[in-house]
């Protein structure tokens, strides 16, 4: 299948536009939410919660005997409510630390879940099959309503995110401030930590338990680089999920064999490493060739301060010395010496060098003032 | 009776729940329980890749391989996190799932020639466990994955009591153990490599999650019940063997997977112990809460009388009104002071005994000083109701 073939597919083809469009608004609304969990430091609870809450769609399923996966989705998110909570007793009542009641919590829930899923597996009349597919996700599983309702979820989302923006954004910065002025900073936490449980458990159907949390981190991680503004991240975030979401799909449709929730986490993951490393502001690479400049710039200055130490000892200033005493002296290299010339700070003569009068004025002010001919 | 098979899963089981239960105290006290579950998440390339090499799920060479993975892995975030781009637990959360998925794939794309399942992967298939023996020119040895298990076992209790006071001064206080020349980064990586080698060892019989769950839950369990690193380790391992072989008579009742019956023994006795551990467990950690809340309430109250001479001020009905208590709570902190000598009652009118006010004097020292040594000594000196 070509590329072309595939982009007239998305739009013609109702199986594939519902999975496009589905994985979509889940990686835009998790994107978004997830924002909020990694600023929070709260980035594994994703991880934490997605697996918790395989014991709630096996519960929902044991009970109502449905597979639709709205009432699995409602048992999903129960059981990830009940361990977020749980995980926050743990670590305010105890002195077991987080990351011990997220892992608790992670592998008993999920042990758990697995229990009653092979427990369901044996149940001879059961129509079971398809309850692992919320383990890695099946994309293709989504149907309309199912996308209708990441749609209303999202909307909802987006409605109570613009709404309480402002006290989200203070809570998230300065969580005494905003306990001092008054806002009831545990019932906006918890309202912000059930919409980030209500993205995960949307997420399940399509990307699976274990690889959840990815998506909630990998967004909000690379939109983090770009920018310092929170409105700006979130927005960039929405982004990259949604993004993650559409070429995942568009190769995991075009592969046999693939689930498509590993393919949107590598996805996910290339964003991420993309920002890691190009980010202008803070990316590995511009980081590195900043310090590079930097040490250039200074080497530069050392070598100019080192010749303007020995020009002040002679009354001529730009009395010629040799290049030959500059080589002992670490800062030095031919590239510096050109450099300073092309300044005209300095000029050549065969194998003499001279300060410029524009040079010594330079050396002498280096210590007192901020170099601002950059 | 049980057939041999039966006492060898459970042995198996056991055996695993030792060795990931040793580990596990230390990264639970050093407060990295979730690098377990990166680990045990991150592992699975290497072990595909090792399976495409060896096309042996219990090769020494694939155990090696994939646990070399997990200390990449655990290197990795520590790369991540000292660029600073992110915070230590995203740095976490990006590189397993990244890692994991590229397994699946691996394993999706490579499905004609590896027999390997993921389901298996995270669950494990110790059922099957005691049906792959080990068999040295015709001599039966017993299952292989009982051998496997055994040698990672005696590895960490070697290395264990080798360096047990090593790990205990490095694990509580890293600046000590530095400064006594033992190398914290060597400390760090031979536990991280211990726990990846059990990692893999222990989940071909017992899956990536249940890896985590017994490395952290008999851990974790243990820490609400003793502070002593010693008793911690053996409480884990008690825990451990416990919970695998009553897990596997869940299982087998159920007729569900072991791995899973496990884990949920294993949190149904953290539950237990959560709930009711002296000391620790949340239904003691409440009543000491409310406890706390009456001694305050007392303070307060014998602080309004020394404060107030006029009788009117000191009359039961106004004190109920101006220090706006209940009922229910007025009473109980009126009588213990009564209970206390603190108070004398003349006439519904209140007033502080002689020792009652020294005992205020000395707590409004305290509560100016805020030092802990002067209310240590007025407990002992008060007989309060504590304990």
């Amino acid at each position: 299948m070509d590329f072309l073939e595939y982009i007239r597919l998305v739009f013609t083809d109702y199986t594939l536009r519902t999975i496009t469009l589905g994985t979509a608004i889940l990686g835009a609304v998790t994107g978004m939410l997830g924002s909020f969990a990694v600023l929070r430091k709260q980035s594994l609870l994703g991880d934490a919660i997605s697996h918790a809450a395989l014991p709630g769609i096996a519960i929902a399923f044991l009970i109502t005997g449905t597979k639709d996966s709205n009432v699995l989705l409602l048992g999903a998110l129960i059981s990830g409510l009940i361990g977020t909570f749980w995980i926050r007793g743990i670590i305010t009542k105890t002195h077991l630390k987080s990351d011990t009641a997220l892992g608790l919590i992670l592998s008993l829930f999920f042990g758990f879940g697995m229990l009653l899923l092979t427990f369901i597996q044996k149940q001879p009349n059961a129509n079971q099959a398809g309850l692992d597919k919320y383990l890695f996700g099946q994309a293709a599983t989504l149907l309309e309503s199912d996308v209708w309702m990441m749609a209303t979820v999202t909307g909802i989302c987006l409605i109570i995110l613009l709404l309480f923006w402002k006290e989200f954004k203070m809570l998230l910065f300065d969580a005494d401030f905003t306990k001092t002025l008054g806002f009831n900073t545990k019932a906006i936490d918890i309202l912000i930590t059930s919409f980030i449980v209500l993205a995960i458990v949307l997420g399940l159907q399509t990307v699976g338990v274990v690889l959840m949390s990815a998506m909630l981190l990998a967004p909000a991680a690379a939109a983090r680089q770009w920018t310092n503004s929170l409105g700006k991240m979130v927005f960039l975030a929405a982004i990259f999920g949604a993004l993650s979401g559409v070429f995942g799909t568009a190769v995991s449709a075009t592969q046999n064999n693939l689930s498509t929730g590993p393919v949107i986490v590598i996805i996910a993951s290339v964003f991420v490493l993309v920002s890691f490393v190009f980010s202008p502001s803070r990316g590995l690479l511009f980081k590195q060739i900043r310090f590079i400049k930097n040490r250039r710039d200074l080497k530069l200055n050392k070598t100019l301060a080192f010749m303007y130490g020995i020009a002040e000892t002679h009354e001529n200033i730009s009395h010629p010395h040799t290049v030959k005493i500059l080589n002992n002296f670490q800062g030095f290299t031919k590239g510096t010496l050109q450099k300073l010339v092309h300044k005209n700070y300095v000029t050549l003569e065969g194998n003499m060098w001279s300060l410029t009068k524009k040079g010594f004025q330079a050396a002498s002010n280096l210590y007192n003032q901020q170099n601002d001919d950059e | 009776m049980m057939s041999s098979a039966q006492i060898e899963i459970q042995l198996i089981a056991s055996l695993a729940a030792i060795a990931c239960a040793i580990p596990g105290t230390f990264l639970v006290l050093r407060k990295m329980a979730m690098i377990s579950d990166a680990i045990s998440h991150s592992i699975l390339p290497g072990i595909v890749i090792g399976f495409f090499i060896t096309h042996d799920l219990n090769s020494p060479l694939l155990i090696l391989l994939a646990a070399a993975t997990g200390i990449i892995t655990v290197i990795l975030v520590e790369y991540i996190q000292k660029t600073g781009l992110v915070k230590e637990d995203t740095a976490i959360g990006l590189v397993f799932p990244a890692l994991f998925s590229i397994g699946v794939i691996l394993i999706a794309k490579n499905a004609n020639d590896v027999h390997l399942d993921v389901d298996a992967v995270l669950l494990g298939e110790l059922a099957f466990a005691p049906f792959d023996r080990f068999i040295i020119s015709d001599i039966d040895l017993g299952p292989k994955s009982l051998w496997v298990i055994g040698s990672i076992l005696i590895v960490t209790i070697g290395l264990l009591f080798a360096f047990f006071k090593e790990l205990k001064v490095s694990t509580f206080d890293a600046g000590l153990a530095a400064s006594l020349g033992f190398s914290p980064a060597i400390m760090h990586y031979g536990l991280m490599s211990i726990a990846s080698v059990t990692t893999v060892g222990a989940f071909d019989a017992v899956g990536a999650i249940l890896v985590v769950a017994l490395m952290i839950a008999p851990a974790a369990t243990a820490y609400l019940l003793t502070n002593n690193l010693k008793r911690m380790l053996l409480y884990a391992i008690g825990f451990g063997v416990f919970c695998a072989i009553s897990g596997y008579w869940v299982a087998h009742w159920l007729d569900a997977s072991i791995a899973g019956s496990i884990t949920t023994m294993l949190g149904i006795i953290f539950l237990l112990v959560y709930l009711f551990a002296p000391n620790k467990g949340i239904i003691a950690v409440l009543y000491r809460e409310k406890q706390q809340r009456t001694e305050v309430s007392l303070l307060t109250f014998l602080l309004h009388l020394k404060n107030h001479n006029e009788e009117e001020e000191r009359h039961v009905n106004h004190l109920n009104e101006h220090i706006n208590w209940q009922k229910v709570r007025s009473k109980t902190v009126l009588e213990l002071a009564l209970k206390n000598n603190m108070i004398v009652v003349d006439n519904n009118i209140v007033s502080l005994t002689e020792k009652g006010n020294d005992f205020t004097s000395q707590a409004i020292d305290y509560i100016i000083t805020n030092e802990d040594a002067e209310i240590e000594h007025m407990k002992d000196d008060f007989f309060l109701f504590r304990g």
